[in-house]
């Protein structure tokens, strides 16, 4: 399929969701509130531009709002009446926007034919008890960037990206085979997954404190070791700073990092590594981020369209296009210059190894406790078995205190 | 009526007033929820049993239970036990409410509420779930308008006739008059509103018996020009420092989750003056932070006393040039904004490429992990807040030293005294008085330093460098938005600054006398 029949479906698409709306005047205005930046701005007021244009949607009012203060404004803004019609956002906030009653589930509007355009993993991110909030714009996790210039074979087990480490790292010269955010539990999701560990089990219950956990704990603090092949203190700016003068051959980053890369940088990008230990792929953390809707929203059915134009199958070639998203739907992953794209491959296929990451409110309390775990271990070389069960019993009392407090 | 009686009616007709609206208020919102609610739970029943709902019913439907979409368990199909379809991506938005409530219903039971200017009643039957949406008719009853006017008028008859007889009568008349809006308060909101309307008007009665409100009268008259200055900034400190403040003291004693809060006691305190069952050599450990802040305080407002005292003993010496320069140099590391400063000094203690390992390297020493360990964590911070608060004491410093008249140190050397006699006998002792103040301020701006620890070291590691108020921050936006906690720790931090300025102050005036 090339990328015409795919505009003229989505179109079809979008004259089906989109009745006549001659005269727009403001209150048929669906306002949409946003943190994108740069490139990924740039294409998404192309793209609504494109559909304001054609005149067969609401007009759309865009509203950036800064990432830093975004969640603060809704949920101040929404329950006051000031709040989008709209908003963009990671999936991971939905649990708690929806017990605070600020978000509209919309499964109501969708049908499988609709939910058929995205990749599973994508809409179901957007789903939370039984129902749904959001359509996915964009999926993200991280993959695994080399410098082409010191790696000719990218590994494709842990043990041999510790080998090709080993051989780049010197600690002396400082240079280092690997940099990645290891104090971190989403930098470090990859190797908890790939041991065979999980954050919360299928039913509910807290699993911090296991073996596989551990033995992943094991392996990140090797890494970061005296004879590891990754620097200590590697988070942030740090990973871009290395790889950009060479002094690291691998970094495992999202795909934001294509902004932070040099142009003179010779790089690709791939999957992670199988976990030699487990033969498990290490699987990152997915984040959908998408459209939800606000349960103040002015005109459900109308804000409505506007979130399925938006996600419609050409928006997504445009915003693929123009700001290289790594978009959820189906269609195009088949048209023919993104598929060619190296770089939106390694991250489709990245993405069929991944985690999706909880929605749960229950997850939000995990984040700092964890992160006090892995600079135990990795930082100051503790045992990880006792960092895990600190972890997981401070957790487990923040999780305790909410279960009383909705009984 | 004289003016006085007037002054006095009208003081307790206003607050009983206010009493009475409130009350009015509660009780037409509860009646008229009550009232819709049970409108709408007759209406929801008439559609559980196949009748047609009466009243103000604008949506209904027994709604059969969901039929599942194989791939994907999010989005059941519903439909009507009609037949009709609900939902999809052109359906109409009106059935969405139907489609909801049910889908609510299924998964946590049946309902009644409010849903903006609609009720929305649920109810399980045996074809499915009936869902009946409701718009109330009309809007809650209006303010009885003509029932206050008329007990006011009434009141203010009986007060003018108690007046006339003057004495003890005037002050029943008062009581009467004005306590008359407790009969309508009773009846909106039962006996604690009456209460509150009887002892507004009995405490302004007795306030004009005693003379008190002549005295306050006559007082703001008389000073009506300092009072009228005093206002705008009185109205401020009430609005920014004394809300706010009892608020905090208020939250303390409740639990948030969720967006609900529930009074909880003395629980938060409890918690987190037991250790919240963590040992004391565990960070999570109040005893634990408050001893780290104790020792960041102290350690830094020594440095920056040390600091800034000999700094300014240097900058007045005679033969020093360009001794303006060196000040205002001085000065600016106050000047930046300490959360730049902090973002500066936290780039400088990175490992790989921060300017303080770089200088270790070129002196052949090794690089230090400045985050990796307690020690040197807390050593960078203490480094980066001693920058940034060195300047505020020389400044202090400066200014006490000028004050010292010049004579005396004349007549010390005349009387032989040396360098160092001169300095622990002239100098120091005309210091303290200036810096004892600064020294107390200095410690409250340390003790709350927020920027430094959270920008440079942010607690790490695990937590054991944060201090109590960095503490309460993530109490409040880390762990689950626990408001509550938070806000005691708040109070907790309150209490210690307290001791600890009564105790600065104790320690000043030992030293006057």
């Amino acid at each position: 399929m090339t990328a015409a029949p795919v505009l003229i479906a989505s179109l079809a698409v979008a004259s089906v969701v989109a009745p006549g709306c001659a005269r727009p005047d403001r209150d048929e205005t669906v306002v949409l509130w946003h943190s994108y930046t740069g490139a990924e701005k740039d294409a998404l007021v192309e793209a609504l531009q494109q559909l304001n244009a054609a005149k067969t949607l609401p007009p759309v009012e865009l509203v950036a709002v800064p990432y830093d203060v975004f969640a603060d404004k809704i949920t101040n803004a929404i329950p006051n009446g000031n709040g989008p019609d709209l908003m963009i956002f990671a999936h991971d906030r939905i649990g708690d926007w929806h017990r605070a009653h600020l978000i509209e589930p919309i499964e109501y509007f969708v049908d499988e034919a609709l939910a058929d355009r995205f990749a599973r993993e994508a809409v179901a991110a957007m789903a939370y008890d039984g129902s749904l909030f959001g359509l996915p714009l964009a999926v993200k996790s991280v993959a695994l960037f080399y410098r082409t210039d010191l790696i000719d074979v990218p590994p494709t087990t842990t043990d041999e990206m510790v080998a090709l480490g080993r051989a780049r790292t010197n600690r002396r010269a400082g240079a280092y085979g690997l940099v990645y955010d290891n104090v971190d539990l989403y930098g470090h999701a990859p190797w908890l997954h790939g041991f065979g560990g999980k954050v919360f089990a299928d039913d509910g219950s807290l699993t911090i404190a296991t073996a596989e956990a551990e033995a992943a704990l094991s392996f990140a603090r090797q890494l970061a070791s005296a004879d590891g092949i990754v620097p200590p203190e590697s988070s942030g700016t740090m990973i871009a700073t290395l790889f950009n003068e060479g002094k690291v051959a691998m970094a495992i980053s999202g795909p934001w990092f294509l902004a932070d890369i040099r142009d003179q940088v010779p790089w690709s990008v791939t999957t992670l590594p199988v976990v030699s230990d487990t033969g498990r792929p290490a699987a990152p953390f997915l984040g959908a981020e998408g459209v939800l809707m606000s349960a103040r929203a002015r005109d459900k059915a109308r804000a409505f369209q506007v979130m399925a134009a938006m996600t419609s199958d050409a928006s997504a070639v445009l915003r693929a296009r123009r700001a290289r998203q790594v978009v959820p739907n189906r269609a195009a992953h088949e048209v023919e210059d993104l598929r060619a794209d190296p770089v939106m491959a390694a991250f489709r296929r990245q993405l069929e190894r991944a985690v999706v990451m909880p929605a749960t409110p229950a997850m939000r309390l995990v984040w700092t406790p964890y992160k006090t775990a892995l600079q135990r271990v990795i930082e100051r070389g503790e045992d990880p078995s006792a960092a895990l069960a600190a972890t997981q019993r401070e957790v487990q009392s923040y999780l305790r205190h909410a279960g009383e407090a909705a009984r | 009526m004289t003016p006085r009686y007037v002054r006095a009616y009208g003081l307790a007709v206003s607050a009983a007033l206010i009493v009475a609206a409130a009350a009015f208020v509660r009780y037409r919102n509860q009646s008229f929820e009550h009232r819709e609610l049970e409108r709408a739970r007759v209406a929801v029943s008439a559609v559980a049993t196949g009748s047609t709902p009466l009243g103000h019913t604008v949506a209904w439907g027994v709604v059969a239970p969901p039929e599942a979409t194989p791939r994907y368990p999010f989005l059941p199909r519903r439909r009507l036990a009609s037949g009709r379809v609900l939902g999809g991506p052109s359906a109409a938005p009106g059935d969405k409410l139907l489609y909801d409530a049910a889908a609510r219903t299924e998964k946590s039971g049946p309902f009644i509420e409010f849903a903006d200017d609609l009720v929305i009643a649920t109810a399980r039957c045996a074809s499915g779930t009936a869902v009946a949406v409701s718009r109330p008719p009309a809007g809650p009853e209006p303010v009885p308008y003509l029932v206050l006017i008329g007990l006011v008028g009434l009141g203010a008859a009986i007060a003018a006739a108690g007046a006339r007889r003057g004495g003890n009568a005037a002050s029943a008349g008062l009581v009467v008059g004005a306590g008359g809006l407790a009969i309508p308060a009773a009846v909106w909101s039962g006996p604690i509103a009456a209460g509150l309307v009887m002892s507004a008007v009995v405490s302004v009665a007795w306030a004009e018996q005693r003379g008190w409100l002549d005295r306050a009268g006559a007082a703001l008259v008389r000073n009506r020009v300092a009072y009228s200055y005093m206002a705008p900034a009185g109205a401020a400190m009430l609005l920014l420092v004394a809300v706010p403040f009892a608020m905090g003291l208020v939250l303390g004693f409740y639990d948030h989750h969720a967006g609900t809060w529930r009074f909880v006691g003395l629980r938060n305190f409890i918690d987190i003056l037991s250790g919240g069952g963590h040992s004391f050599a565990d960070p999570l450990n109040f005893w634990f932070t408050l001893g780290v802040t104790v020792a960041w305080t102290g350690l830094n407002v020594a440095l920056h006393v040390a600091i800034g005292v000999a700094l300014a003993l240097v900058l007045r010496q005679p033969w020093l040039r360009l001794r303006g320069v060196y000040r205002t140099l001085l000065i600016v590391p106050w000047a930046i904004p300490n959360y730049i400063t902090a973002l500066i000094w936290a780039g400088m203690f990175q490992r790989e490429y921060g300017a303080v390992n770089l200088l270790l390297g070129h002196l052949g020493l090794d690089k230090v992990s400045w985050f990796s360990s307690w020690a040197t964590a807390f050593a960078a911070n203490v480094t980066t807040n001693t920058w940034l608060g060195f300047p505020f004491m020389m400044v202090v410093a400066l200014g006490a030293l000028e004050s010292i008249p010049r004579d005396m140190y004349e007549a010390a050397e005349v009387d032989g005294a040396r360098a160092w006699q001169r300095l622990r006998y002239i100098t120091l002792p005309h210091l303290a008085p200036a810096l004892l103040p600064a020294i107390a301020l200095g410690s409250i701006w340390t003790f709350n330093m927020f920027n430094v620890i959270y920008l440079v070291s942010d607690g790490r590691p695990g937590g054991s460098t944060d201090i109590l108020v960095t503490e309460a921050y993530r109490w409040a936006f880390e762990r689950g938005e626990r408001y509550g906690m938070a806000a005691a720790y708040a109070t907790l931090i309150f209490v210690v600054l307290l001791l600890w300025t009564g105790f600065g102050a104790r320690l000043r005036r030992g030293r006057s006398e």
